[in-house]
């Protein structure tokens, strides 16, 4: 085992943990404002990635360019199922005790899921890549596919940051994630803010399974599967905090990537898992922002 | 027919212990645990491992009821420090590390294919019945102890203790009783159900796999419980029966409807479960057994 191996293996972390984050940032936008664990961020991931996969193979004849409408439906659709999501099933459990919120979208994940199954089936699906050779850069070999991945990421993560600092509908969602009592006295619109909300986690989670699927496959568990590691990017940057959470699951997609020599294949799920118990036995509020109570 | 019969009744009877564990868990004390199927999946191996390896089956039961105990208190200890939708998300991390574990670890427990020829419970207790009317037997004792268990804790000081912890930490606290350690006993005592659970169903079966312990059983009973009516022992009864005349009733329905698959009816399933659940905690989450005149809202 070489220090050059190592380094690949990092890299390919790297490009992971930005897919860990994109799901993390879902995950603690929600969490900030709706004050609840989004069980259903992976499934809603998995929808997304199966919709862009159904189209691309509709029209894979345009080549490259199907892959661009592949990752526009899946946003879309993905935002319009977490959209739906909120209208039928969170709004109404929005003044009530937490965990019902949190075992209601572990519902919606099972219904989600049984749907995609049942008209799918559970078989391995891969979108329709153009086959490339690894780039060498220095002793690293990247494959051109993981630069994309990790570019378009990035982008949608700056999106997203921009919108949240820089437009009304951005300070509306910060003052409601603030305080929401006063933003509602202050004549926010909750109800319109909420759904934004909810649409901007939907299409992140969406463009996170599809990338994932580009990246390796595309199959029923793979939203459950990053939904652990989104968590523990979620408590490792602190709750509530976007940045944080890219953070987190950057160092978590490369935590579990150069373990794998050390720990074996399997055990890289409970890598994450064992980074959230640590970050929450010493330092429970996350590497950023003291803002959230853990307990 | 007959022998279908007791498989239901097996099957009722398992998740009927595990819901007991659990109900003391979410139920009596307000603890989140989403990884009840970890602590099943530790027993079962337990069990089966050691009798398989030549000790008697008391002794796999013990330490199926041990062991669990054991796993448990970390995660008590850490329920002591973290909000309840955190031990929720921690929980489920432990169960899936379990099933994990046991995948890696071919040296113990097989991996992926799994451990057959488990010896059956008839064997284990040297009675004259075929193997599931044993395990029946065996589970009707385990459930009745159980039951009986759970109705003495929950009326002696200690039970009235838990309760009020679920209804007001804060206010135990000031009281001057530590709800730490009784979180911890309650943890491991319903682990402890749930692992004999796993025992007894893993000399029923007599063949466990890491597939059998998927997030999706600790689901099942999550929905048992609520449907039937958390904190009361009657509607861990009465959520159990429903699950299973659902769960089972599903598959007669595949025979009337033809053209749908096992695979589809699995995702029919799953699909049921997963609106039950949304639809429990949205309009009644104080489940069947539950206060019918406060209009259901309350817990």
């Amino acid at each position: 085992m070489t220090v050059a191996y190592l380094m690949n293996l990092a890299v390919n972390g790297a490009v992971e943990g930005l897919l860990v984050g994109l799901l993390a940032l879902a995950v603690t936008l929600v969490f900030g404002v709706a004050r609840f664990p989004n069980a259903s961020a992976g499934d809603v991931a998995m929808v997304g990635a199966y919709s862009g996969w159904l189209l691309q193979s509709a029209i894979v004849s345009l080549g490259p360019l199907s892959l661009v409408f592949a990752g526009v439906t899946a946003m879309a659709s993905a935002a319009l199922v977490s959209l739906a999501l909120y209208w039928l099933v969170f709004r109404a459990l929005s003044g009530r005790v937490g965990v019902y919120a949190l075992i209601a979208s572990i519902g919606a994940a099972f219904v989600l899921r049984s749907v995609v199954t049942f008209f799918l089936g559970h078989d391995q699906q891969v979108f329709a890549v153009p086959l490339t050779r690894a780039l060498s850069i220095g002793p690293l070999r990247v494959l051109p596919i993981d630069l994309w991945v990790g570019a378009i990421a990035l982008a949608a993560m700056v999106c997203v940051f921009v919108i949240l600092r820089m437009t009304a509908m951005g300070r509306r969602m910060r003052a409601i994630a603030d305080n929401p009592q006063l933003a509602m006295v202050s004549g926010i619109p909750a109800a319109r803010t909420m759904s934004g909300l909810w649409l901007m986690a939907g299409a992140l989670s969406g463009l996170a399974g599809c990338l994932l699927g580009l990246k390796t496959v595309i199959a029923p568990e793979m939203g459950w599967d990053l939904l652990l590691p989104a968590f523990a990017a979620t408590i490792l940057g602190s709750v509530g905090n976007p940045l944080g959470a890219v953070i987190g699951g950057v160092i978590i997609g490369i935590a579990q990537e150069v373990s794998t020599p050390f720990v074996g294949f399997t055990y890289k799920i409970a890598i994450g898992f064992v980074v959230m118990l640590l970050v929450l036995l010493v330092r429970p509020e996350g590497l950023f922002v003291a803002r959230a109570r853990v307990r | 027919m007959e022998a279908y019969l007791i498989a239901i009744a097996v099957y009722a009877l398992v998740y009927l212990l595990m819901g007991l564990g659990l109900n003391l868990h979410y139920g009596f004390t307000g603890l989140i645990n989403f990884g009840h199927v970890g602590f099943f999946a530790i027993g079962a191996y337990a069990s089966c491992l050691l009798t398989l390896a030549g000790y008697p089956m008391p002794l796999g039961f013990a330490l199926a009821l041990l062991l669990p105990a054991l796993a448990a208190i970390p995660i008590g200890y850490l329920s002591l420090r973290l909000r309840s939708d955190y031990l929720a998300i921690v929980t489920l991390g432990f169960s899936e590390v379990v099933r994990l574990a046991i995948i890696n670890e071919k040296w113990l427990t097989n991996g992926v294919q799994g451990v057959p020829g488990i010896p059956d419970v008839a064997q284990g207790f040297g009675l004259p019945v075929s193997g599931s009317v044993a395990a029946l037997i065996v589970l009707l004792i385990a459930n009745a102890l159980a039951i009986a268990l759970v109705y003495r804790l929950t009326r002696s000081p200690f039970g009235r203790a838990i309760q009020a912890i679920r209804d007001d930490e804060e206010a135990v606290r000031a009281l001057g009783k530590d709800p730490g350690s009784f979180k911890i006993r309650v943890f491991m005592i319903g682990a402890s159900l749930a692992g004999l659970a796993g025992a007894i169903y893993g000399h029923y079966i007599t063949y466990i796999t890491p597939e059998q312990f998927l997030p999706l059983v600790t689901f099942y009973v999550w929905v048992a419980i609520i449907l039937g009516g958390a904190g009361k022992v009657s509607g861990t009864i009465v959520g159990t029966l429903a699950l299973m005349t659902f769960l089972e009733g599903s598959r007669f329905l595949r025979d009337l409807l033809p053209g749908v698959s096992e695979v589809e009816m699995a995702s029919v399933r799953l699909f049921v479960i997963g609106l039950a659940l949304i639809l429990l905690v949205r309009f009644r989450p104080s489940g069947i057994m539950g206060d019918w005149t406060s209009g259901g809202t309350q817990r």
